[in-house]
């Protein structure tokens, strides 16, 4: 199985929309990577091109150190599933998983074993003898998936494809993958947009917006630590809380006049910028929602909703919006005066190119 | 219409207000069907008749059908027999919508699947072919046909039908194959076939009723076709309407011959049309996306 390199990948569509910027990214073999951002981030160009079904406009693609990028798609041995299933309407659900084996001309006997073995995988076998139309999303998927399978390609490349699913047979199926794609070990890319679903079915994640990747790395990682604001906002659920700072001094800031008392590796972080443009970023559930007293950041509850043992509370603060976790039994009410208090290790600071502080002193730091 | 009607909650089927709509509406279909079956009954009933019983005046209702005007026909009339035509109006069509659905279909592909220059118009130009009457090429097309050696020849009638079907086929199928949902074709991209292979395993499959009822146009035209073929033909190439129309002189007018061959011109194209018309259902893509 193949470890997959992009280097520079640029793919600009004829009418000038530049779908992928300047992509430098690397699938190790056999891993499974997610490419996660929101729709419109360059993140199913990506692997439509590795695929074959874009020209790349620059820059190369390569399996294993050799170059893939100006092959036909038949040649580069990916199987792919799409979010629309996609599958052949005039065949049986048979005939869609021996497609690819025909192809490549395998003998009939060892067609209709392969099939089957991988229908029996998928728990499918009943439903060989039915064309799509009279299959549910979740099994006309369940045929995609084996249509991709059945021919132990080198990669495997899914564009969103649990979209069109309800929520259960998303979890469902998202796990079957999962299994199926570890027990084949076979260099897998997956794009979604739920966060959710690529912290649950990733080894790592890749996360694009406005066709540029903005970070690699586990999910845990991109939560933690974030390079820029993008990333920040988008990996986490709330996302994270975005305030303005004023800069005090060479290693302190305010937000409305209230100081905010840092961590020694964020202080030195500030210490090493002289921008004054900041922006502070909390997660929701680094904020406690106390008693309002003057050298709190204080505000008031717009909207409380209840999720169970947690409820989601929206506080408006003079800085602006914050979403506070509050753990249901001390959730406040709507239109009470809160104060709201930051868990000083767990804060970030973003400059005015909405880069995190702390990632600039990492990467000083070496 | 009246499905629709008859399932309407207020005039159902059971009551009284539904039936006199519903006998008014099978009332003007049955008055319409007959007017249009009407030339055929005079036809076919003509051809079943002997001479006397087609001059008959009233006309007779009640006759004892007979053959003999078919086998006059087929088997005693001077000359060539009707077989003889039919035969070459069969090579012909068969010949030309073949070669019309095969070349359009594939043509019609790439103007729906592939962008390249002048694309818009190239497809404007296959369509401006039909339109000029086509007694205006006439001349030159006798000229071209004169020149080349090919008057009274089969090759010239196919030739000619096909490229008058030909743009027929591509503008039709071009629509039939632009709404295959792309994915499809990606996905056997993927799965390893090539372009022309996807072609014929995915696409033609899938775009069935188009391909059928374009080739069912193309087959009635090649069949009905009279004016070229009265042109460039005279007996070796002659098609089954120049046969049809070379009665009135040549013979006096033989009424029960004329129809009986008329008759036969009818019911080929029936045939084939019925025989097709299976293939004709919608919604071949139903269930490949969503």
């Amino acid at each position: 199985m193949p470890r997959i390199e992009f280097k520079g990948v640029t793919k600009t569509y004829p009418d000038g929309t530049r779908a992928v910027a300047d992509l430098d990214l690397v699938v190790e073999d056999g891993e499974l990577l997610c490419l996660l951002g929101p729709s419109g981030c360059g993140k199913s160009s990506t692997i439509r091109a590795l695929a074959g079904l874009e020209v790349v406009s620059e820059g190369i693609i390569l399996a294993d150190n050799n170059r893939i990028d100006r092959l036909p798609p038949q040649a580069r041995d990916c199987a792919m599933i799409f979010e629309n299933y996609a599958l052949y309407p005039h065949l049986t659900a048979f005939e869609n998983i021996a497609m690819p084996l025909r192809a490549r001309r395998l003998p009939v006997p060892e067609i209709k074993r392969r099939v089957m073995e991988i229908a029996r995988i998928l728990r499918i076998e009943s439903l060989m003898g039915r064309r799509p139309s009279r299959l549910s999303g979740g099994e006309k998927q369940r045929v995609g998936i084996g249509r991709a399978l059945v021919r132990e390609p080198a990669m495997f490349l899914m564009d969103e494809p649990l979209g069109h699913l309800e929520a259960y047979l998303r979890v469902e199926l998202r796990a079957e993958i999962r299994r199926l794609q570890e027990r084949l070990g076979i260099t897998t890319i997956y794009v979604t947009h739920d966060q959710e679903e690529a912290a649950a079915i990733a080894d790592r994640i890749a996360v694009m917006s406005g066709g540029r990747l903005q970070q690699v790395g586990s999910f845990l990682d991109l939560l933690d630590r974030p390079v820029n604001r993008f990333v920040a906002e988008f990996v986490g659920e709330p996302p994270m809380v975005f305030l303005p700072v004023e800069r005090t001094g060479a290693d302190s800031i305010a937000v409305k006049g209230v100081q905010i008392p840092l961590s020694e590796p964020l202080t030195a972080a500030l210490r090493a910028t002289k921008d004054s443009e900041l922006t502070l970023g909390v997660r929701p559930n680094d904020i406690c929602v106390v008693r309002p007293v003057p050298e709190h950041l204080n505000g008031e509850v717009t909207l409380v909703q209840p999720q169970g043992d947690h409820a989601i509370v929206a506080v408006r603060t003079p800085a602006g919006p914050a979403t506070v976790f509050v753990s249901s039994d001390r959730r406040p009410a709507a239109g009470a005066a809160v104060g709201l208090v930051f868990a000083s290790e767990r804060l970030y600071i973003f400059d005015s190119t909405a880069r995190s502080l702390l990632h600039n002193r990492e990467d000083s730091g070496g | 219409m009246t499905v629709a009607l008859i399932r309407n909650k207020e005039l159902g089927p059971g009551s009284p207000a539904a039936w006199p709509i519903g006998t008014l509406r099978y009332l003007v279909a049955a008055i319409f069907t007959g007017f249009c079956l009407f030339p055929f009954y005079v036809i076919v009933t003509t051809a079943l008749k002997t001479e006397t019983a087609i001059f008959a005046w009233p006309p007779v209702w009640n006759f004892k059908p007979t053959l003999q005007s078919f086998y006059n026909a087929l088997f005693v009339f001077g000359g060539r027999s009707a077989v003889f035509y039919l035969i070459n109006s069969m090579v012909i069509s068969v010949v030309s919508t073949f070669l019309a659905v095969v070349l359009g279909a594939m043509a019609a592909y790439a103007f729906a699947r592939f962008s390249f220059a002048g694309k818009g118009h190239l497809a404007f130009w296959i369509l401006s072919t039909r339109f000029a009457p086509p007694v205006a090429f006439i001349v030159p097309i006798y000229l071209m046909v004169q020149k080349v050696g090919l008057l009274d020849s089969h090759i010239a009638l196919i030739l000619i039908y096909t490229a008058m079907n030909l743009s027929l086929v591509i503008w039709i199928l071009r629509g039939f194959f632009a709404e295959i949902p792309i994915e499809i074709e990606e996905a056997a991209l993927v799965d390893g076939y090539s372009r022309l292979q996807i072609f014929w395993r995915v696409a033609v499959p899938l775009v069935r009723p188009g391909i059928v009822s374009t080739a069912i146009l193309s087959a009635i035209f090649s069949w009905n076709e009279f004016l070229y073929a009265m042109v460039l033909t005279q007996s070796r190439a002659a098609t089954l309407p120049v046969y049809l129309a070379g009665f009135s002189n040549s013979m006096g007018l033989a009424w029960g011959e004329y129809m009986a061959v008329g008759t036969m011109a009818v019911l080929p194209i029936l045939v084939f049309t019925f025989a097709v018309q299976k293939h004709l259902v919608r919604g071949l893509t139903f269930g490949a996306v969503k």
